[in-house]
């Protein structure tokens, strides 16, 4: 029943920007479907008992790859950004195997250096890429001769529907097998293990899925904006994921969907006062890490678990 | 040509450590990542832009009262937000994100993002065997060395330092042998914000002084921690001369990003060979 009630309330909120209207309007939508993916992977590391600075870097790497495609090769946009979230898959299950050997603070740290050297690689590779002044002229994204461009919200369905995937993805992975082993190895990898889970696996897995949703939020971006730089995929972004994840509360996926639905309106109002915007995400964090650790879903949702909460 | 990329590397090297010093400390006693400082070391810059460029008080004497308010502002800030999350790794590294974006915030609504200047109190350079270099980067490596020595003493010789060392090898035993853990997080914090104040003031003159400052001296402190191992003091001060001296011949030799490409691709390799560093012990 309450479930019930909770996806009304959302479809609800989903249809606010066509009735009313307005390039803005659509324009904050957009941006917040975007986000939702974001916010998602890297609530999924979390899951993990870790927290991955380089989900930025996969956007990224979703992103150029994504455009690159649609630009040179001339494939159509759909195939570009799965290609482009398929190449971030690919490249986290590479990695994925040794980076998740580490725990805790050194994950943190290791994945932060690995962000810094992928957008280093997105500054200095001028030829392709086009370094610090971004990659310009990026197609409109098109779908059997349509043009989103040109159909009022285009890009937010379009943004919707990769929200939506995302987020069934990731309640699929919480309440499937894989979703209870990953649990239970954040209580207690030894007992796990020994009743025969192949914790490592599940892991690759998991942090494989976050850089698929990430890397496919990026191919959006890409089309949406029309231009990509390298600052977008830095270290403040990591910085907004982890902010939404911290207000919407981190223990469910509904946490950082309502984190991203309130932070992103707000990163687009003080868009041209950083200040501002700065000063509103401290103050919020310290109260949230403070006193309200569990984020505004557990007023709705009685939160499982606390997994996060260090001891790492 | 090697002498002077030997004195170009010892002379960030001293600053580096200085810098990194007080991370270290910080993680070792409290197990939390300080982000914020960088920061602190961007506070200390904008307390000698306000004593000594606005006020007009003596270089020599803003640099320890800037260094001193910066070390008061991080014992407020241990007191108030870090101490309920010691030993929580994740929430403590979030809490430390929030000091930094507010500091950052409050210096861009008092001095704007434009960069601050200050006049130089020294200029010009010296000979050493051939090798150039600047008085102004001289003093702050004079001012470094002072304030490693200064550190050593204290942490080698007095109560509070053996304290200190205990709590950081074993928090548990030395609680049963009454050790006040409160006292040892208050001191561990002001002297890391006091030595991150200190390197900011001292650089004030030579490099610029805005907001954001704290981004890059953060950076490397973290690479140096990485390199030395998360909580070693040794392991800091070798990290960080290893440091300025690669990075002096790099730059010498290679493009400035490449050069940074590559410090991370070592860094990436340090914590998946050896986590607990060169110096560090395991954890």
């Amino acid at each position: 029943m309450r479930k019930i009630a909770i996806g009304l309330v959302i479809a609800l909120l989903a249809t606010v920007p066509w009735i009313i209207g307005g390039r803005y309007a659509f324009h904050v939508a957009t941006m917040i479907t975007i986000m939702i993916p974001l916010a998602l992977s890297i609530n999924l590391t979390l899951k993990l008992g870790q927290l991955s600075l380089a989900q930025p870097a996969f956007m990224g790497i979703g992103a150029y790859t994504g455009a690159l495609l649609t630009m040179h090769l001339g494939f159509p946009p759909v195939i570009s950004i799965l290609a482009g979230a398929a190449f971030a898959a690919a490249i986290a299950l590479a990695t994925g195997p040794i980076f998740l050997r580490i725990k805790g603070v050194y994950f943190v740290l290791l994945t932060y250096a690995f962000g810094q050297i992928i957008n280093l690689i997105f500054q200095h590779w001028t030829s392709l890429l086009g370094g610090n002044n971004g990659l310009f002229g990026i197609p409109k994204f098109s779908i059997a001769g349509l043009n989103l461009g040109t159909i009022p919200g285009g890009y937010y369905a379009l943004g919707l529907v990769v929200a939506l995937t995302s987020y069934l993805a990731l309640r699929l992975f919480e309440t499937s097998d894989a979703g209870t082993i990953c649990d239970s190895l954040n209580e207690d990898e030894m007992l796990c293990r020994s009743i025969g889970a192949d914790a490592h696996a599940w892991r690759v897995a998991a942090f494989t899925l976050s850089a698929f949703i990430a890397g496919a939020a990026g191919g959006v971006y890409a089309f949406y904006i029309g231009f990509i730089s390298p600052d977008t995929f830095g270290f403040q972004a990591s910085v907004d994921l982890i902010v939404m994840n911290v207000i919407g509360g981190p223990t469910s996926a509904l946490g950082p969907v309502l984190g991203a639905i309130i932070v992103v309106p707000l990163l687009e109002l003080l868009r041209d006062a950083r200040q501002y915007q700065l000063l509103v995400y401290g103050i919020s964090l310290i109260f949230f890490v403070i006193y309200f650790k569990q984020g505004l879903v557990s007023v709705i949702e009685r939160p499982r678990k606390l997994s996060n909460a260090g001891h790492a | 040509m090697v002498l002077q990329i030997i004195v170009n590397g010892t002379l960030s090297g001293l600053t580096y450590v200085v810098m990194a010093l007080g991370f270290t400390l910080i993680f070792g006693i409290m197990r939390i990542v300080n982000f914020a400082h960088g920061e602190f070391y961007m506070l200390g810059a904008m307390f000698v832009v306000f004593l000594f460029g606005q006020t007009g008080i003596a270089f020599f004497i803003a640099v320890p009262i800037a260094g001193v308010l910066t070390g008061v502002f991080g014992v407020l800030c241990e007191r108030l937000l870090f101490r309920r999350l010691v030993g929580q790794e994740l929430p403590g590294m979030i809490m430390a994100l929030a000091v930094s974006i507010i500091l950052q915030s409050l210096a861009l609504l008092i001095y704007g993002p434009a960069e601050q200047t200050i006049p130089r109190p020294f200029s010009g350079t010296w000979n050493l065997f051939g090798a150039v270099v600047p008085w102004d980067r001289t003093l702050v490596a004079i001012g470094a060395i002072a304030i490693l020595a200064a550190f050593y003493l204290f942490l080698r010789f007095s109560r509070l330092g053996l304290a200190m060392r205990a709590v950081a090898f074993d928090p548990e035993t030395s609680g049963l042998m009454g050790v006040e853990s409160g006292i040892i997080y208050a001191t561990a914090f002001g002297i890391a914000s006091l030595l991150a104040g200190l390197a900011g003031a001292l650089m004030a003159p030579v490099y610029t002084i805005t907001p954001s400052m704290g981004g890059v001296p953060m950076l490397t402190a973290f690479v140096v921690v990485i390199l030395g191992g998360l909580g070693s003091i040794p392991g800091a001060a070798l990290g960080g001369m290893l440091l300025g001296l690669c990075e002096s011949a790099l730059a010498t030799t290679l493009d400035s990003t490449i050069a940074l490409i590559v410090s991370f691709m070592v860094v990436l390799a340090v914590i998946l060979v050896r986590p607990s560093g060169l110096m560090g012990r395991s954890a």
